[in-house]
């Protein structure tokens, strides 16, 4: 049985070692590329949904340097996966920030990530943004740099709240979430709610991920006979939970958030288990260009939940920087995310339309393929309309807006 | 009937589902000297086949269960050439770990080829019907029904074959039985074929009744290692039994703590078990 | 560049460390414990909830290290009454029972919210170059444990336990209390990996329970393997190796441009199975293989 000699062993790797560690190349410009680093989750839990977010970033960064760039200088981006494992995502961080000098992260998704990684940023300056929904994302001492694109939970909670209570005939309530760090508080926003408005909560029951079978939990909740499940969880895992309680023979209503409740999902469980399914998220601006221009520059991506805000994260972070007039850093992001943002200012669908009109010297108002995308204090979208649909022969169809 | 019933019958579902790759997990153990952790990425690897042929070729399950079966006794036929037989006289521990090895090219194979996302077989999802109170859904039959045809078939195989005898000698004491001219290489491809197949028919199973994504088997592997352990390595029927108890008490134990702590209700009962009897259920051959 | 060196060489002497522990118990004493993970996240917690609590760190890493050794002990004393296959399977799964209980006892935990704000310390006198100091506590503290495990090894205390991986019976019969041995050696290397855990704790200054899967605990084992199982230059070398095949191939993507995204993920994790499975068969005994008899 031959062997490799430790000599051997140790030369090869010292070889690849040098090979991999040659920094990326530089792509030959006039000017300097613009860096700035995407972290989502290519693999591990949330695997289904960093692959789409990646792409609707790319297709604006394309859209963006083929018009010329943001004051001629092309941006140059630097991809990462999280591997949706806090420790795995502080080290990709530190590559962007430290070897690729990255003066953004955009894009990140698991409120595990994105706090393991916000002290990196704030310290080193460079303005984070993504779509973790966690309570703590926003809070402390962050100087600016972090915003993000999706409702905090309790907001998120006491909308469906809103909506649930409009609904007479849903005196029974059940709460079944998937554990994450905001399940508690979205069901506590949530039922508090609907309890002070006479229903009964029948069971709060909070469940593990990745189970290859949900039928104790669900005919545990069943036995309860509630009118109404809330069913908090994401797509695959709701897949499977929803085809159980069919299986179970349950005849009352589901409520969902609609990135659950996607394409992706109507095919997963089929048009007739579907078919009834109530779901709700922050009313995306369908009819909105950006929202047109986005699902025509990255197909099939109107089936994830996220893409939609990825993109309006790149074209918000390139409009702030575009509005710094030629000085480039996170600080310069931090100090005009709210000026291309918020109103007051001439709406702005794209980053083209953007900038031509910050060129012109006029305020703008970014309003996005997620929605509008205005930004409070801490970071945090302002409260906002949402959308209810119900999956009617195998589509989501719009029944109502709820105010907040 | 008491509500019981229906966790219990739940968990009898669970558990033969479990059943099958536990059972290839025992006795290859038993065979082969080491715990190969490849098996649950063998289900993974079943269900894709399937899908392919279900979902793609459009082929009806049973067909697509059926092309499973024997794609993955060739994918464990391909990894057992690959990477155990040059260690056939190794140390147990070397194989182990580099079953895992294996275990993470099939999971990111899967991956490259399919992604991550979370897909399904092309069969109607059916409401369950209540026989004597207790809800029963016919795709749970059909599975539980052949579950426990694969494994009959597999104990037939075992007791009364040639091929079966043969496979038994070997791991009782493998230099006697190639001493009395056991074709010991034979013995193993057969075993690994039958084993994979085995894991890929319950990796079909596992897509029907739950999801098929690349971590569907990998999930699974702590329940399969302590369902072959409970019940004796190297027993088919120990492993059977293992799987039902860890099965049924995990479904039982909603009843009684919070579900987030399902996993660790197989491993209490497992280690209650194992303190008042060590050698498992059936009692190691060993 | 200096900053991600630093920041890996940080986190390369955390795992460095977690590695050590395991050859007190796997290379020193032949005990296969696959839930290595557990008792870093023990002293992680430990540590990291009782600063954000107040208690200040001269207490509070100790108090972790503490924590950690005394549940590893109670551990020990049921599960080494069982043979040795299956408490690997007690150790797997008490690791997985304890990131549950962190996922869901909130009051205690903060559940899946995780400890933020963790205290570090001297971050006020050190600010400038924080991520430097901290380096040079993490490389203090892998230096202090490798020569006190290495003065250990050459013990008698050592011995015994070298005794006890070869053969337990002959050793039994020799006199020793085989069990109280192991218990040992089983809470030494778990308190370890605590120590491991504080230090990992208070650099990243947040944690929550997904840190603490199970298949960390096969990191540890891929990195033991890899250095030379069962000694501890080797635990080192093999913990440099592994993190920097897992970063390497982190660089490799900006030079191949043709795959992406998750097929790219699934490359590199690919690459490490691969490599495992080729150690296996060519090289199984790592890289820096134990000398036989080597005192």
């Amino acid at each position: 049985m031959t062997t490799m000699t430790r000599r051997e062993l140790l030369k090869t790797s010292a070889a690849a070692g040098l090979v991999l560690g040659v920094p990326a190349r530089v792509s030959a410009q006039s000017k300097e590329p613009l860096p700035i680093g995407t972290l989502c989750p290519l693999t591990g839990a949330g695997g289904s949904y960093g692959p789409d977010m990646q792409r609707a970033v790319v297709a604006v960064v394309e859209r963006i340097n083929k018009a010329g760039g943001i004051a001629g200088r092309s941006i140059q981006l630097f991809h990462e996966d999280d591997q949706t494992n806090a420790e795995a995502g502080v080290r990709a961080a530190r590559k962007l920030i430290d070897v690729n000098k990255v003066v953004a992260i955009v894009s990140t998704w698991a409120s595990a990530v994105t706090l393991a990684v916000k002290p990196l940023c704030v310290e080193a300056k460079v303005f984070l943004i993504g779509v973790s929904g966690a309570d703590a994302v926003t809070q402390g001492d962050h100087k600016g740099y972090v915003a993000r694109t999706q409702p905090n939970t309790n907001l998120q909670g006491r909308m469906y709240a809103k909506f649930a209570v409009t609904k007479k005939e849903w005196k029974r309530v059940a709460y079944l979430a998937l554990q994450t760090p905001y399940a508690r508080s979205f069901g506590d926003a949530f039922t508090g709610i609907v309890k002070a408005a006479g229903a009964t909560i029948t069971d709060d029951l909070i469940y593990e991920d990745k189970k290859p079978s949900y039928r104790s939990e669900v005919t545990r909740v069943l036995a309860t006979n509630p009118d109404l499940i809330m069913l908090e969880g994401y797509t695959p895992d709701s897949v499977v939970m929803v085809k159980e309680i069919y299986k179970a023979g349950y005849k009352g209503a589901i409520l969902a958030p609609s990135f659950a409740i996607n394409a992706k999902f109507i095919e997963g469980v089929g048009a007739d288990v579907a078919e009834g399914v109530w779901n709700m998220d922050r009313a995306p601006l369908f009819d909105s260009p950006a929202y047109k221009e986005f699902s025509a520059a990255v197909p099939r991506a109107d089936q994830s939940p996220y893409a939609p805000q990825a993109w309006d994260q790149m074209s918000i972070v390139a409009l702030a920087l575009a509005a710094g007039k030629g000085e480039v850093s996170g600080t310069v992001i931090k100090d005009h995310l709210r000026t291309v943002a918020n109103p007051p200012g001439t709406a702005a669908y794209s980053y083209a339309e953007g900038a031509r009109l910050l060129g012109e010297g006029k305020k703008i108002n970014y309003e996005g393929a997620s929605g509008s995308c205005d930004f409070d204090a801490i970071g945090d979208i302002l409260s906002a309309p949402f959308a209810v649909q119900q999956v009617r022969k195998g589509k989501s169809e719009l029944v109502q807006v709820i105010n907040p | 009937m008491p509500p019981i019933v229906q966790y219990v019958f739940n968990g009898v579902v669970t558990g033969g589902i479990l059943a099958l790759p536990a059972v290839a997990f025992s006795l290859l153990w038993r065979l082969l000297r080491f715990p190969n952790f490849a098996v649950s990425t063998y289900l993974t690897v079943g269900a894709y086949v399937g899908l392919m042929l279900n979902h793609d070729a459009h082929a009806p399950i049973q067909l697509a269960w059926l092309g499973a079966l024997v794609a993955t006794g060739a994918v464990a036929l391909a990894v057992d050439r690959i990477a155990f037989r040059p260690m056939r006289a190794r140390r147990p521990f070397s194989l182990a770990i580099a079953s895992i090895g294996v275990a993470f090219v099939l999971e990111n194979v899967v991956r490259f080829v399919w992604g991550n996302d979370f897909r399904s077989y092309d069969v109607p999802v059916m409401r369950a019907t209540s026989i004597a109170g207790l809800r029963v859904g016919r795709d749970q039959l059909l599975i539980l029904g052949a579950a426990v045809v694969m494994m009959a078939a597999a104990q037939m195989f075992l007791l009364r074959t040639r091929l079966g005898i043969a496979m038994r000698a070997t791991a009782d004491n493998a230099l006697l039985a190639a001493v009395k001219g056991v074709p010991t290489e034979r013995v193993i491809a057969y075993a690994t074929l039958g084993g994979g197949a085995l894991a890929g028919g319950a990796g079909v199973f596992l897509g029907l009744d739950a999801s098929i994504d690349p971590l569907m088997g990998g999930g699974l592997i702590i329940s399969v290692f302590a369902a072959a352990i409970l019940g004796g390595v190297g027993s088919a029927p120990g492993a059977l039994a293992g799987a039902l108890i860890v099965g049924v008490m995990e479904e039982v134990g909603t009843l009684l703590i919070p579900p987030t702590y399902k996993t660790a209700i197989g491993f209490t009962v497992i280690l209650a078990v194992l303190l008042v009897r060590p050698t498992g259920l059936a009692g190691a051959r060993a | 560049m200096i900053a991600y060196l630093t920041a890996i060489a940080t986190l390369v002497g955390v795992r460095a460390l977690l590695t050590l522990g395991l050859n007190v118990q796997w290379g020193l004493t032949g005990l296969v414990n696959l839930g290595a993970v557990a008792f870093f996240a023990v002293g992680a917690y430990t540590s990291a909830l009782l600063a954000v609590g107040g208690t200040p760190l001269l207490l509070a890493w100790p108090a972790g290290v503490g924590v950690a050794a005394a549940a590893a002990a109670a551990l020990a004393m049921v599960a080494l009454r069982l043979r040795e296959d299956y408490l690997a399977i007690v150790t797997l799964g008490f690791g997985e029972v304890l990131r549950l209980f962190l996922l869901n006892e909130a009051w205690l935990t903060g559940g899946a919210n995780g400890v933020t704000a963790i205290p570090r310390p001297m971050h006020a006198r050190f600010s400038a170059h924080y991520d430097v100091f901290y380096l040079l506590v993490v490389l203090a503290a892998v230096a202090l444990v490798y020569v006190v495990l290495e003065r250990l090894r050459r013990s008698p205390f050592g011995r015994v336990l070298r005794a006890i991986r070869e053969d337990e019976t002959v050793a039994a019969v020799a006199g020793k209390p085989v069990f109280r041995f192991k218990v040992q050696a089983f809470a030494l290397g778990s308190a370890v990996a605590g120590l491991a855990g504080i230090l990992f704790a208070h650099y990243l200054a947040y944690i929550e329970p997904n840190m603490f899967l199970p298949q960390e605990s096969l990191f540890v084992w891929l990195a033991l393997i890899l250095g030379g199982s069962g000694n501890n230059r080797g635990a080192l070398v093999g913990s440099i190796v592994l993190l920097g095949l897992l970063e390497g191939s982190r660089f490799a993507k900006d030079v191949i441009p043709f795959l992406t995204g998750v097929r790219l993920a699934a490359a590199q994790q690919m690459l490490v199975g691969v490599v495992l499975v080729v150690l296996m068969i060519r090289r199984p005994e790592g890289l820096l293989p134990e000398k036989p008899g080597s005192d």
